[in-house]
């Protein structure tokens, strides 16, 4: 079954064409990458498939059900299961790293055992445990790049959105962390879908490119 | 070497004009007959008149802070957020009262609620000898001073929201109901312009003498300003004064260690406009009921009762007649102050964004001091230094009123300055240095053309808050030189009701209408800057 689809989907903020009946479908488990230059409506993807924005026409589906309709937001981003890692992070600056994981938690209601357990689980996985007091801005770049990973991850998404996240980071640690976001994919088994307009780092990731050209899709 | 030496004399200028008179009124109260005595401040630590003075300072202060700020934040974040409409209407609607005289609602309630007032030609003196007894004392300066302060935490809340990161908040969203994203995300970074909200209320209202004076609730500056213009008991009057300076202090030592850094230049978020707005659904109804019930009763009433009260034609040919040179001497003097107080503004924010001097923190301090010092305390400071002799040729001029102005609202304008600065990258002016421009030309066709719309916003609000002081204006002003506000709150007293509310249409008319039509012309200005 298809985890992500979009049929027809068109979008455009004024009189600028983001996207142009764009289809795609994203199989489970699947690391897709979009690869395409600054404007393409790469970023755009993203936020319809999160929920942030409706398409002006055409469908968005996700596990099956349609989400979003032709200008209306069916189904809104906190019930679609999606986790997304943002181009700056977006980690809450006043809160500690262990309070940004457990925001999510406590919204879905787990339990305070559960999410202690669930916390100290995540960041065992991506190596930042003995950080899990520190807030955001005591950390390094690429740290604030694992913990943005966890608290997206720790809720099981069924599609984990990434809105290029390593665009900020110096190329060595770009490179590592690409290893990084592969390990937990293949750890994990969850479907990814990810931005870049970086050739290498889409190479390196993907199990599957799609490249965009001015609101279409170039080649998939 | 300019640079320094012209920021040099602006920060000696702001010591002439603001500082200096409130030490001076200091001094004056610590020497009796030549020689150092304390002898003035006995009564204020003795007398237990002055204890119940603090009572009812403290108590009014903190139930409108309380009120405004738990009405005041739900309302900001409404109006910035949601997807109620007319927002921008109520923005405006809220916003009226803070832009008047804040006595004038005062007059208004008592049109309405007073023994002779409209209500009593509806439901008979029985109701309004209680709604007159309500309204004379602590419920009346409350419900007053809330409305006029209301606007300060919703303006706030709504200029904080626009600095957060919209992704922080569509982080949220992903997992979370706009309920827990208010409570965690949006309330807590927005905290700081809370807490400054609720501080600048807490000072206005402790520092506010027309409306405790004219709905008979003693409190310190009433008593400051009654001592010296009743009995001209200058030491009775800085005694009363000192505990307003004392508290004001102390809340600005708060500020400063609590708050400085968060809210000295704010810097709204380029993304902020593409923000997602709360979505109200089925609370829609509700809450647009709510609102629009609010806006009707502490703005749309109160300026209505003063229409419906001066609705003769006799009433406005009589007040032109009586205050007709008031009005044209307030429209003139906050002309000129409001000129004044960009430019002075301008270079003390400039000095501030900068940190151009090392004193730089000491004069963003000075300013917000002399603009938290209720305005009786900084009149009192101006006659302590400027009525003598060899001065008099300021102090029996319009002039000293204009010093007061400066004294008491560049922080206004400072502030206004420092954010519009902070817009401006500092590429812009170090492109010019490079390029060989020294500071001045860099200053005239760099800075001030980039920061046009900021600095035009600037003056409005110094017209404004110029044109509505009734504060310092009252005790400073020279025989004949009267401003509007100061005719109309002596008038009180023994003129016709008819007469003060037509005079107080005139006011509002005079504020509202070129302050309309500026920041319609701010906003066409900054539109073009940004496109």
């Amino acid at each position: 079954m298809k985890i992500v689809e979009l049929d027809s989907v068109s979008k455009s903020y004024g009189n600028e064409r983001a996207l142009d009946k764009i289809s795609l479908g994203i199989e489970q488990g699947e690391r897709i990458v979009i690869l395409g230059p600054s404007g393409c409506g790469k970023t755009t993807i993203m936020r319809l498939v999160a929920g942030f924005i409706p398409p002006d026409s055409g469908i968005v589906s996700i596990a099956g059900k349609i989400v979003s309709r032709d200008g209306k937001i069916i189904v809104p981003p906190r019930k679609r299961g999606v986790g997304m890692v943002f181009q700056d992070l977006a980690l809450w600056p006043h809160m500690s790293v262990k309070a940004n994981i457990e925001f999510g938690l406590k919204a879905k209601g787990f339990g305070k055992p559960e999410r202690q357990k669930m916390i100290r689980d995540m960041l065992e996985l991506v190596g930042m445990l003995e950080y899990m007091d520190r807030k955001p801005a005591e950390l390094s770049g690429g740290q604030q790049q694992r913990i943005a990973l966890a608290r997206a991850l720790v809720l099981e998404p069924k599609v984990l959105l990434m809105d290029e996240p390593l665009s900020s980071l110096d190329l060595d640690l770009n490179i590592r962390l690409r290893k990084e976001i592969i390990r937990l994919h293949d750890k994990l088994g969850f479907t990814m879908l990810y931005v870049t307009h970086d050739r290498d780092e889409a190479t390196d990731i993907a199990t599957r490119i799609i490249t965009m050209k001015q609101g279409r899709i170039d080649l998939s | 070497m300019a640079k320094r030496a012209f920021l040099t004399l602006i920060v000696v200028l702001l010591l002439f004009l603001g500082i200096l008179p409130v030490l001076s009124m200091l001094v004056k109260s610590l020497v009796v007959q030549g020689n150092f005595s304390l002898a003035s401040y006995g009564s204020v630590l003795t007398s237990g008149r002055q204890w119940t003075l603090m009572w009812h300072s403290a108590a009014l202060s903190s139930m409108v802070t309380l009120l405004t700020l738990v009405i005041g934040t739900p309302l900001g974040i409404l109006l910035a957020e949601s997807d109620m409409p007319f927002r921008r209407f109520f923005t405006i609607l809220f916003v009226i009262p803070l832009l008047l005289p804040p006595y004038f609602m005062a007059v208004s309630w008592f049109d309405l609620l007073g023994r002779q007032g409209l209500l009593a030609q509806i439901a008979g003196p029985v109701a309004t000898r209680i709604t007159s007894d309500l309204l004379f004392g602590l419920p009346g300066c409350v419900l007053v001073l809330f409305s006029v302060f209301l606007p300060i935490p919703m303006l706030l809340t709504m200029v904080f929201l626009g600095t957060i990161n919209p992704r922080l908040q569509e982080a949220g969203r992903l997992v979370s109901d706009w309920k827990g994203i208010l409570k965690s995300i949006t309330v807590p970074l927005i905290l700081p312009g809370i807490m400054l909200s609720a501080m600048l209320v807490f000072i206005l209202a402790f520092g506010e003498f027309s409306v405790p004076n004219f709905l008979r609730y003693d409190v310190f500056p009433v008593e400051s300003f009654t001592q010296f213009s009743a009995f001209y008991d200058f030491k009775a009057a800085t005694a009363a004064a000192v505990p307003l300076v004392v508290v004001t202090l102390l809340l600005m030592f708060a500020e400063s260690v609590f708050l400085r850094e968060n809210t000295y230049q704010i810097r709204p978020s380029q993304e902020a406009v593409h923000s997602p707005r709360i979505e109200l659904g089925s609370h829609l109804k509700w809450l647009l009921s709510l609102v629009t019930a609010l806006a009707f009763i502490i703005v749309i009433v109160p300026v209505l009762v003063l229409a419906v009260q001066s609705a003769h034609t006799e009433a406005y040919i009589q007040a032109l007649d009586y205050a007709g040179k008031s009005l044209l001497r307030s429209l003139a003097y906050a002309f000129i102050a409001a000129t004044l107080l960009v430019s002075l503004g301008f270079f003390t924010g400039y000095l501030v964004q900068k940190k151009a001097l090392w004193c730089w923190r000491f004069v963003d301090s000075s300013l917000l001091f002399l603009f938290a010092l209720p305005s009786t305390v900084i009149g009192i400071g101006l006659i302590s230094l400027w009525n003598t002799r060899w001065t008099n040729f300021v102090y029996a001029t319009p002039a000293i009123i204009i010093i007061g102005y400066l004294a008491k609202y560049t922080a206004l304008t400072s502030r206004i300055s420092v954010t519009g600065l902070a817009q401006v990258p500092p590429s812009m002016e170090e492109a010019a240095q490079v390029a060989g421009a020294g500071w001045f030309r860099r200053i005239f066709y760099i800075l001030i053309p980039l920061a046009g719309p900021t600095l035009l916003a600037g003056w409005l609000v110094g017209y404004i808050f110029s044109l509505r002081d009734t504060g310092i204006t009252m005790l400073v002003y020279p025989p004949g030189h009267e401003t509007l506000p100061v005719r109309i709150f002596t008038l009180m007293a023994n003129g016709s009701p008819q007469l003060v509310a037509a005079l107080c249409i005139l006011m509002i008319a005079a504020i509202l209408v070129p302050g309309g039509l500026l920041a319609a012309l701010a906003t066409r200005m900054k539109y073009k800057v940004n496109s």
